[in-house]
C-alpha cells in the first residue's frame, strides 16, 4: 500500500509538522538568533579588521597556509574568498529561517502578545540583517518570502541600496510598534527590544543623512530608561550581574563554562599567536593573532583616557619576555574551560546612541550644547576633561574619535568610515593607513616581506566584492565595480 | 531368438575387442565408460582414448559409450576386434543452467551479458573476501584492490561509472537476497558454489531501481543428489611486504645531510655567498656523525605475517532432506604490526521434498569477524607518517622501550612514533551477522510453480577506538603536539535488519515441437533499518581503563534509518526450435525515498537471440559448436545516492542523513542563549527537493558467442552503451534561496565498450592446457550536468582535483601543467608572472585569465589556470588465466593488469616537500640543485625541483601525476592431487599458491589501484596501507 512507503526520519522533525504552537514558533525565532550569533564570530573581518583599527599578528613560517581571512587586512579581498562567501551565504541561510517563520506562524496557535513580540523580534532581525548586508555588499537581493522550488531564485537579482534602506525602515518602524520596552520575563533578557529597534532605525537614518529623524527616532531612546554604566568595563563584564546591562540595547549573547555550544571565544582569536596562556590564561588555547590593535589606535587615545587600559594590552609578557604584540583585551574575562567563554558582543550601546544623536545634531544644528553634552557625557566616564568651543567640523571630528574609541573592537569602525567618508577620501584615509603599517608594522613580521598589492585601496573597495560563485551560478546576479 | 546367458554360465567364450573413442573433432577422448549393455563389465578410456574389453562371444552383445556432456552412444559388437567410436557433443550440456535474477536460465537460451564465474579457475587464492575472487574472472568487471587492509572489501565496477552522484557499485544478492551495495565481510567465500554477473539492462532491469552498476547474484552451495561427503580444507600463508613495493626514503645520514644541503641552499639565496662553516648552525653541521637511521616503515611491518583459513564442510545428499553444513575459520595478521582480521562462520543450508507438491528450504548462516585496524591513509596517519617522520631518532630507548614521541627539532615537524601508535591506539570493529533464507515451493501443476521465500540479514556493527594521552600530535611545530594530549574514546554500535519477501509464480512448457516458453510473475517487498548508537569522550584520569564511564568528557548521538521498497516484476522467455530467443522483463518499483507522486518507477528490458549456428542454411561444420548473436536493451535506476555528493561541492549545508530521506525537509538544532539560559532553538537544514525521482540508465548490448570444436575454443565479444539519465546531484543554487546546493535529477553520463572474452583447451601429449583470458575497454564520457559549461570540481589545492566536465571522461585529474624547472631568475622574469618563484620553483604554464580565456600573463594561484593533467580512466583492462594438469600436478597462473591510466600520487606532496620539514624520498637525491646541475632529467613531468621555496611546489600539478599501467601476476598455484584410499578418501588434494607475487609497473608507488577517495574521485594515492604478497600452502580431503 501507499503507507508502507511514506517514511521519514524519526530523528528529526518536519518542517510540514513544526511552526504550529508558540513554543515550536519561539524555537524557529531562537534559531534564527543563533544564526546571527554565528555571523556575529567573523563579524569583526569586516567591522575592524579591515580598517585603521586592527591588523595582523601574521605567522611567518605558514604563509603557504594563510588564510583568507588575511585579505581584509591587506585590502587584497577578491570575489573568490571563502570569508566573502560565507557571509552572503549566511546572511541568507539566516533570512530563509526569518522569512519562513514568520510565514508559517500566521497560521500558528499563538497568543496576541506573544505574536506581536515574535513577529517584531523577526522583523528587528531581518533589518538588523539587511543593514549589514548593505554596508557590505552595497545593493543586495532583497528576500522577504521564501521560495516552494529552487528555480526562482536564479531570477532574484539586486535591487538599488535605496530599497534595501527602504525595507530595512519598514521591518524597523513595524518592529517598532510590535516590541516591548522590556520583556516581563527575565527569561528572556537579550531578546530584540522596541530600544534596539530604535536605535537601529536611527542608525539607518543617520547613515542616509536624515538628520532631524534620525534625532526623533533616538530621543524615544532616552527615555526607555538605559544610562550609561558608571564603569565602561562593566560592559563587556560577563558576570550575570553585569551583562545585558543598564547600558546594553542589543548584544549577542554568548555563554561558556559548559558543554552546550553557546560560547564565544574572542579573547582567543584576538590573543598574540605565540602567547600560549599569558593572555588567555590557558596554554592550550588556539591563538588567533588576529584584530591586533595598531599603533595608530593605541596612539589616538589621550593620556588619562580610562578606556584605553581596559579595551587593549600593548604587549604581554610571557616566562618573563616581554613580546611586543599588542592585543585586544576588552572581551577577556576569565573562564573556566579553554576556549569556551561568557562574553557577549554588543551591537548596540547606549554610548552609541548618544554619541549618534550628537553628531545628528551638529549636522542637523551645529554644535549645539545638546550635542555636546552628549558627547562629553562619554568622555567624562573615559576620565577625559569635557570639551567646548568646537565648530561644525572639528566636533564631526572629534565625535568621529570618540566613537573610535569608546566603540573600539565592537564592530563599528568599517561603518562609521563610511558614513563619514566618500570613496575616495575613505580610500585616501585607508591608504594612508596601509602606508603606515608598511612603514613600521605594528606587530614584527618575521622578515616576510610585503607583496607589491598589500595595502594598495581603491575606491570601488567602500563595497565588498559579490562573491564569484554566486554569480557564476547565477549570472543575473551583477559584480560591484573594480571585482 | 532370447537366448539367456543364464542358462549358459560355464560356456560362455570371450573374446578381445579393442577400440579408441574421439570426439566429433577428432580429438581422443579420455575417461569415456565403455559397458557392455545388460552386464557390469566395462572399462574407461585411457588418456588417448583407446580402451579394450573382453566381451562374451554370441549374445550379440552392445557397447555402450558414454561420457558426460556427450550423447551416448550403442554399438552392437559383430565381427570384428577394432572398434573405433565417435561420441557427439551433447547439446543439452548447455543445459548447463545458470543463476540469473529471481531465477535460473538454460545457458544456451541467455540472450542477455551474463557472466558466470568458475569457482575452479579462481584457484587457490587466500578467501579474505567474496570480491577478492572476482578479480580478473569476468570482463567488464573490473575489481581494485585500494588497499592492502586484512579483511578488507575490495571495489567492484560493472562497466564503468555510470553516475556521478549516486553510486557505481553493483547490487549483491545472496540466494536471491538482495543484501545491498556491499557483500560485507563476513560472508565466508569457502560457502559460495557460483557466482554470476549481471551486466547488462537485460539481465538486471528485474532489480530495478537497483540494477544500474551491474548485479552480483551468489548461490551458496547446495548438496549433489545422491552424494555424501565431508570436506575438510586448511590452507596456511604468510604475508609480506616485498623489498620492490616498499617506499625508499632517506636515511639518518643521509637526510641530515640533505638539512645541510637545504640550509646553505637558503642561505646561498639570501645572501648570494656560500656559508663558512661557523655560519651552519651546529645542528645540520655534521650530518656525517648522525647517531641513528630508523627506517620507520621496515619498523612497522609485521614480517611474515601469517594467515589461516580452515573449513569443513558436511554435504549430505541422500534421503528426503538435502543439507550442507559447513564451519569455517578464517585468520589474518596484518602487514602492519596489530592489525588482523579474523571471522568465523557457520552455515547449515536445508531443502527437502514434503511430497510430491511442496518442497521446502532453509539458508542460515551465522558470522562473526573481529578487525584491529589502523588509520593509514595520508601523511599524518600511519606509512605516511613512517616516509616523512625524522630518520635521525632511535625507535627504542635504552631500555628496548619504543619511544612515544619526538618533538620537532629546529625546523622538523614533530610525530609520534609509527609504531608506538599501533600498538596502543585500539581500533576494533566486531561484525556479527546473521542471514537467513527460506522458501516453500508448490508444485500446481506441470511446469506451474509457486515459490514464497523469506530472507533476513541482521548486522549488529560496533566499533570502539581509544585513543591514549601518550599519543602526541602528528606534523606538530616543535614541543605543541607532545604528549600528554587528551585521551579519547569512541564507542560506535550500528544494528541492521533487513527483511525482504518474495512470491513468485513461475511457469515453463513445451507446445508443439518447437516451442518453449517460460514466464514467472512475481512480487518483492523489502525493508532495511538501521539504527545506530554513537558514544564518544575525552578527558581520562588515566589511560588504564578505556572506557566511557571513566571520561570526564562524554557525549553520545543516536539514529535510525529506514527504507522500503515493493515491486511488481514479470519476466517471459520464448524459444522457438532452440533457435530464436526471446526474453521480456518489466519491473515497477516503489520507494520510500522519493516524494508522493515520485515514488514509482517504471523498468522494462527486452532481448533477444539468434542461434545461427542451428539454421539449416548454415553448413553442419564440425568445428562449428554454437554461434549466437544476441541483443538488449533496458532501462534501470539507481537510488542509492548518498547525500555526501552534496559536499562535494565544498558548500554543501550538512544534510546529515544516507539519503533516506533526502526528498524532505527538516529542522536541526541550533539553540541560543538568554539571560545566561540555553534556549532551544531550530532552523531549517536543507532546501528539499520534492521533486526528487529515481536516476535511470538506458543500455543497449550487442553480443555474440562463438563456440567451436565442442566448446574447446569459446568466443564471447559482446558491445555495449549505457547511458545515465536524471542523475541524482548536488546542484548549486543561489545562496539567496537560503541554501548554497540541493539535490537534483540533473545529468548524463555515457559509459560504452567492448568486452572480448576468449577460453580455450587444449591438450598436448599428457597435459591439459586450459586458458581463458579476457579484455574490456570501457571508455566514459560526460555529457551533461547542468548547463553547457558546466562543471563538478573536486579535492583541493593541496590535495589533488577531479574534474567531471561536459564532454570528457569522468574523474580527470586536474591542476598546473608543468612546463619545467626554473633555472635563473631571467627564466622566472621571462616567463609568465608566477608570484613568488625562486630559481629551482617548477614552472607552469598560464593558460586562462583573459577576457578571451586565454592566458593572461599571470599563473594564478588558484584553479584558473589549472587544466586537466591525466586521465584515471585505464585505455583497457585485461586478464589472463592459465592452468595445466599434468598427471597428478596442476598449475595455474592468473595475471592482469591495466593499460594507460594515470594516477595522481598525492602523497608525494608531503614526501618530497624540499622544505626540509619532513624526510623525503630517496629521489630527493636527484633534485633541481642549480642551473648546473639540474638533476638527471630535469624536463621530466615528475622531475623534482629544489629546496629554496615552498610556493609552487605542493599545489596540485602535473609533477605528482604517474602512469599506472601494471601488469600483477595476481595468483599462481600449483597443486598435486593425492592416490585416492578406497573407502576413506575419495579425494585429497595439496597446493601451494602466491598471490601478489609480482607487479611489473613504472609507478613508483606500492599499489597502482590505490585511491583513498571516493566515488568519482579517481585514483589519488596518498599512501594508503601496503598491499602484500601472501604465500600459502594448503590441504583439501574429501571424505
Amino acid at each position: 500500500s501507499e503507507d508502507f512507503l511514506d517514511q521519514t526520519d524519526p530523528t528529526k522533525v518536519g518542517v510540514d509538522v513544526f511552526y504550529k504552537n508558540e513554543a515550536q514558533v519561539k524555537q524557529a525565532l531562537n534559531g534564527v538568533y543563533s544564526q546571527v550569533q554565528a555571523l556575529n564570530n567573523t563579524a569583526y573581518l569586516f567591522g575592524e579588521f579591515q580598517t585603521d583599527n586592527t591588523t595582523v599578528d601574521l605567522n611567518p613560517s605558514d604563509r603557504g597556509g594563510a588564510g583568507g581571512w588575511e585579505a581584509f587586512e591587506f585590502s587584497t579581498v577578491n570575489s573568490g574568498n571563502g570569508e566573502i562567501a560565507n557571509l552572503w551565504n549566511g546572511y541568507y541561510a539566516a533570512l530563509y529561517n526569518n522569512n519562513l517563520t514568520l510565514e508559517k506562524m500566521v497560521t500558528a496557535e499563538l497568543p496576541d502578545a506573544s505574536r506581536k513580540e515574535i513577529e517584531g523580534q523577526l522583523k528587528f532581525l531581518r533589518a538588523y540583517m539587511y543593514f549589514n548586508l548593505v554596508q557590505y555588499f552595497g545593493d543586495v537581493v532583497i528576500v522577504t518570502s521564501t521560495l516552494a522550488t529552487p528555480d526562482p531564485a536564479f531570477d532574484l537579482v539586486r535591487s538599488p541600496q535605496a530599497e534595501v534602506w527602504t525595507q530595512i525602515e519598514k521591518d524597523l518602524n513595524e518592529a517598532i510598534l510590535l516590541l516591548p520596552a522590556t520583556y516581563a520575563a527575565a527569561a528572556d533578557k537579550g531578546r530584540a527590544t522596541k530600544g534596539a529597534a530604535l536605535s537601529l532605525l536611527g542608525k539607518s537614518q543617520l547613515i542616509n543623512k536624515k538628520y532631524a529623524e534620525t534625532i526623533t527616532t533616538l530621543k524615544q531612546v532616552t527615555s526607555l530608561g538605559y544610562a550609561l554604566t558608571a564603569n565602561y568595563a562593566d560592559n563587556f563584564d560577563p558576570s550575570p550581574a553585569k551583562k545585558n546591562g543598564a547600558e546594553s540595547i542589543f548584544e549577542i549573547q554568548y555563554q561558556g563554562d559548559n558543554d552546550l555550544g553557546e560560547w564565544s571565544n574572542f579573547q582567543y582569536v584576538f590573543a598574540p599567536r605565540v602567547s600560549k596562556g599569558a593572555v588567555t590564561g590557558y596554554a592550550n588555547g588556539s591563538n588567533g593573532g588576529r584584530n591586533v590593535p595598531t599603533n595608530d589606535i593605541m596612539a589616538s587615545y589621550e593620556t588619562g583616557d580610562l578606556r584605553k587600559d581596559l579595551s587593549l594590552k600593548p604587549n604581554f609578557t610571557l616566562e618573563g619576555k616581554v613580546y611586543s604584540v599588542p592585543f585586544v583585551s576588552k572581551y577577556n574575562y576569565p573562564h573556566t574551560i579553554v576556549n569556551r567563554t561568557n562574553t557577549n558582543w554588543p551591537i548596540i550601546r547606549y554610548a552609541d546612541v548618544l554619541l549618534m544623536l550628537a553628531e545628528a545634531i551638529n549636522e542637523q544644528s551645529g554644535p549645539t550644547a545638546e550635542a555636546l553634552g552628549y558627547l562629553n557625557q562619554i568622555r567624562k566616564r573615559a576620565g577625559l576633561a569635557e570639551l567646548s568651543g568646537l565648530d561644525k567640523t572639528s566636533f564631526q571630528t572629534a565625535v568621529l574619535k570618540e566613537r573610535r574609541l569608546e566603540l573600539a573592537f565592537e564592530n563599528q569602525r568599517w561603518i562609521d568610515l563610511k558614513r563619514t567618508k566618500t570613496a575616495a577620501e575613505w580610500a585616501t584615509f585607508m591608504n594612508a593607513h596601509g602606508a603606515a603599517e608598511r612603514a613600521k608594522p605594528t606587530v614584527d613580521r618575521g622578515n616576510v616581506p610585503f607583496n607589491s598589492t598589500d595595502y594598495v585601496f581603491t575606491a570601488n573597495e567602500y563595497v565588498l566584492p559579490i562573491p564569484a560563485p554566486q554569480i557564476l551560478i547565477n549570472p543575473k546576479l551583477t559584480q560591484n565595480p573594480g571585482y | 531368438q532370447a537366448t539367456s546367458f543364464d542358462n549358459l554360465p560355464h560356456i560362455t567364450i570371450d573374446r578381445d575387442i579393442k577400440g579408441k573413442v574421439t570426439d566429433d573433432g577428432g580429438q581422443p577422448l579420455p575417461g569415456v565408460s565403455v559397458v557392455v549393455k545388460g552386464s557390469s563389465t566395462g572399462t574407461v578410456s585411457n588418456s588417448d582414448g583407446a580402451f579394450s574389453l573382453s566381451v562374451p562371444e554370441g549374445g550379440n552383445p552392445v557397447l555402450v559409450f558414454s561420457f558426460v556432456g556427450y550423447i551416448s552412444k550403442e554399438v552392437a559388437v559383430g565381427n570384428q576386434t577394432s572398434y573405433d567410436v565417435q561420441l557427439i557433443v551433447d547439446s543439452k550440456a548447455l543445459e548447463e543452467v545458470v543463476v540469473v535474477g529471481y531465477g535460473t536460465q538454460r545457458k544456451r537460451d541467455i540472450t542477455s551479458a551474463v557472466s558466470v564465474i568458475s569457482m575452479e579457475d579462481i584457484g587457490e587464492v587466500p578467501k579474505s573476501n567474496v570480491t577478492k575472487m572476482l578479480q580478473g574472472q569476468a570482463p567488464g568487471v573490473i575489481i581494485k584492490q585500494k588497499s592492502g587492509t586484512p579483511g578488507q572489501q575490495f571495489e567492484v565496477k560493472v562497466r564503468g561509472i555510470s553516475s556521478l552522484g549516486a553510486g557505481s557499485d553493483p547490487l549483491y544478492v545472496i540466494d536471491g537476497f538482495p543484501v545491498g551495495i556491499s557483500v560485507g565481510q563476513n560472508l565466508n567465500p569457502n560457502d559460495i558454489e557460483t557466482i554470476t554477473i549481471l551486466k547488462d539492462a537485460a539481465s538486471t532491469a528485474i532489480y530495478g531501481a537497483r540494477g544500474s552498476n551491474g548485479v552480483v547474484l551468489i548461490t551458496t552451495k547446495s548438496a549433489k543428489e545422491g552424494k555424501t561427503n565431508l570436506n575438510v580444507s586448511i590452507d596456511y600463508g604468510i604475508q609480506n611486504i616485498p623489498n620492490s613495493r616498499k617506499t625508499h626514503v632517506l636515511n639518518g645520514q643521509d637526510f641530515a645531510q640533505f638539512k645541510k644541503e637545504v640550509f646553505i641552499g637558503r642561505y646561498v639565496l639570501a645572501n648570494g655567498r656560500q656559508p663558512g662553516t661557523e655560519d651552519i648552525p651546529i645542528d645540520f653541521r655534521n650530518p656525517e656523525n648522525t647517531k641513528y637511521s630508523t627506517n620507520w616503515f621496515d619498523l612497522i611491518l609485521n614480517n611474515n605475517a601469517p594467515y589461516k583459513d580452515i573449513n569443513v564442510t558436511l554435504s549430505s545428499g541422500k534421503g528426503a532432506i538435502k543439507s550442507v553444513v559447513s564451519a569455517g575459520y578464517y585468520k589474518e595478521d596484518g602487514s602492519l604490526q596489530y592489525t588482523g582480521y579474523d571471522r568465523a562462520s557457520v552455515r547449515t543450508n536445508l531443502s527437502g521434498d514434503v511430497n510430491k507438491f511442496i518442497s521446502m528450504g532453509v539458508n542460515l548462516a551465522g558470522s562473526y569477524s573481529k578487525s584491529s585496524l589502523a588509520n593509514t591513509d595520508g601523511r599524518s596517519n600511519l606509512v605516511g607518517l613512517t616516509l616523512i617522520s625524522d630518520p635521525r631518532y632511535p625507535a627504542y630507548d635504552e631500555k628496548g622501550e619504543l619511544i612515544p614521541y619526538y618533538n620537532g627539532v629546529g625546523d622538523i615537524f614533530g610525530f609520534p612514533n609509527p609504531l608506538y601508535m599501533l600498538k596502543n591506539i585500539k581500533r576494533n570493529r566486531n561484525i556479527a551477522d546473521v542471514l537467513a533464507n527460506g522458501h516453500v515451493e508448490l508444485n500446481i501443476a506441470k511446469g506451474l510453480k509457486f515459490r514464497s521465500s523469506v530472507n533476513a540479514k541482521i548486522n549488529y556493527n560496533t566499533y570502539k577506538e581509544f585513543v591514549p594521552s601518550t599519543i602526541g600530535l602528528a606534523i606538530a611545530t616543535g614541543s605543541a603536539g607532545a604528549p600528554p594530549r587528551l585521551a579519547t574514546e569512541r564507542d560506535d554500535s550500528e544494528e541492521l535488519r533487513n527483511y525482504a519477501a518474495d512470491q513468485l509464480l513461475s511457469y515453463v512448457t513445451n507446445f508443439g515441437e518447437n516451442h518453449h516458453l517460460d514466464a514467472m510473475l512475481g512480487y518483492s517487498a523489502q525493508q532495511e533499518t538501521t539504527k545506530g548508537l554513537y558514544g564518544s569522550g575525552n578527558t581520562f584520569p588515566d589511560d588504564l581503563s578505556p572506557f566511557l564511564g571513566n571520561a570526564t568528557i562524554r557525549s553520545s548521538n543516536s539514529i535510525e534509518r529506514k527504507w522500503r521498497m515493493i515491486a511488481y516484476f514479470a519476466r517471459l522467455n520464448y524459444a522457438f526450435k532452440d533457435k530464436y530467443l526471446l526474453s521480456a522483463t518489466m519491473r515497477r518499483e516503489g520507494s520510500s525515498r522519493f516524494s508522493e507522486g515520485h515514488k514509482y518507477g517504471t523498468f522494462p528490458a527486452a532481448s533477444v537471440g539468434w542461434r545461427i549456428s542451428e539454421e539449416a542454411f548454415i553448413p553442419k561444420a564440425a568445428w562449428l559448436t554454437d554461434l549466437k548473436l544476441r541483443a538488449s536493451w533496458g532501462k534501470t535506476g539507481n537510488n542509492s545516492y548518498n547525500v555526501s555528493a552534496l559536499n562535494n561541492f565544498g558548500v554543501g549545508q550538512n544534510v546529515g542523513d544516507d539519503g533516506n530521506y533526502a526528498s524532505l525537509a527538516f529542522l536541526g538544532l541550533n539553540n541560543y542563549v538568554f539571560n545566561n539560559t540555553l534556549a532551544s532553538g531550530k532552523t531549517v537544514t536543507r532546501f528539499a527537493n520534492s521533486e526528487l525521482t529515481w536516476e535511470k540508465s538506458d543500455q543497449l548490448d550487442i553480443g555474440f558467442d562463438l563456440a567451436t570444436f565442442n566448446n574447446k575454443l569459446v568466443f564471447t565479444v559482446e558491445y555495449y552503451k549505457k547511458i545515465t539519465d536524471d542523475m541524482l546531484l548536488g546542484y548549486n543554487i543561489p545562496a539567496v534561496s537560503g541554501f548554497t546546493s540541493t539535490l537534483k535529477n540533473l545529468g548524463k553520463v555515457q559509459n560504452k565498450g567492448i568486452e572480448i572474452a576468449v577460453n580455450y583447451r587444449l591438450k598436448v601429449g599428457q597435459v591439459n592446457l586450459r586458458t581463458n583470458g579476457n579484455i574490456t575497454f570501457n571508455r566514459n564520457k560526460v555529457l551533461a550536468i547542468r548547463g553547457q559549461n558546466d562543471f563538478i570540481l573536486q579535492g583541493s589545492q593541496y590535495g589533488g582535483y577531479n574534474i567531471q566536465q561536459v564532454g570528457r571522461p569522468i574523474g580527470m585529474i586536474f591542476g598546473y601543467r608543468k612546463l619545467g624547472i626554473f633555472n635563473t631568475k631571467e627564466e622566472i622574469a621571462a616567463a609568465p608572472q608566477q608570484e613568488g618563484a625562486v630559481p629551482g620553483a617548477m614552472k607552469f604554464a598560464d593558460l586562462h585569465g583573459a577576457p578571451d580565456g586565454g592566458p593572461d600573463g599571470i599563473v594564478s594561484y588558484d584553479t584558473k589556470d589549472m587544466t586537466e593533467i591525466g586521465n584515471p580512466n585505464p585505455k583497457f583492462n585485461w586478464a589472463w588465466n592459465v592452468g595445466a594438469d599434468y598427471k597428478r600436478f596442476d598449475v595455474s597462473v592468473l595475471l592482469m593488469g591495466a593499460y594507460k591510466f594515470d594516477v595522481y600520487r598525492n602523497i608525494e606532496a608531503s614526501t618530497m616537500n624540499m622544505d626540509g620539514v619532513f624526510n623525503v624520498l630517496e629521489k630527493a637525491k636527484d633534485r633541481w640543485r642549480s642551473p648546473e646541475n639540474p638533476g638527471p632529467d630535469p624536463n621530466n613531468k615528475n622531475s623534482q625541483g629544489g629546496t629554496d621555496y615552498f610556493k609552487w611546489s605542493r599545489e596540485s600539478s602535473e609533477r605528482y601525476v604517474y602512469d599506472g599501467t601494471h601488469m600483477w601476476i595476481k595468483n599462481v598455484t600449483i597443486g598435486y592431487t593425492l592416490p585416492k584410499v578406497k573407502g576413506i578418501l575419495s579425494d585429497a588434494r595439496i597446493f601451494v599458491n602466491a598471490a601478489n607475487l609480482r607487479l611489473v609497473t613504472k609507478y613508483p608507488g606500492n599499489n597502482p589501484d590505490a585511491g583513498v577517495r571516493g566515488g568519482t574521485e579517481l585514483n589519488n594515492d596518498d599512501e594508503s596501507y601496503p598491499v602484500p604478497r601472501t604465500f600459502s600452502a594448503g590441504l583439501k580431503v574429501n571424505f
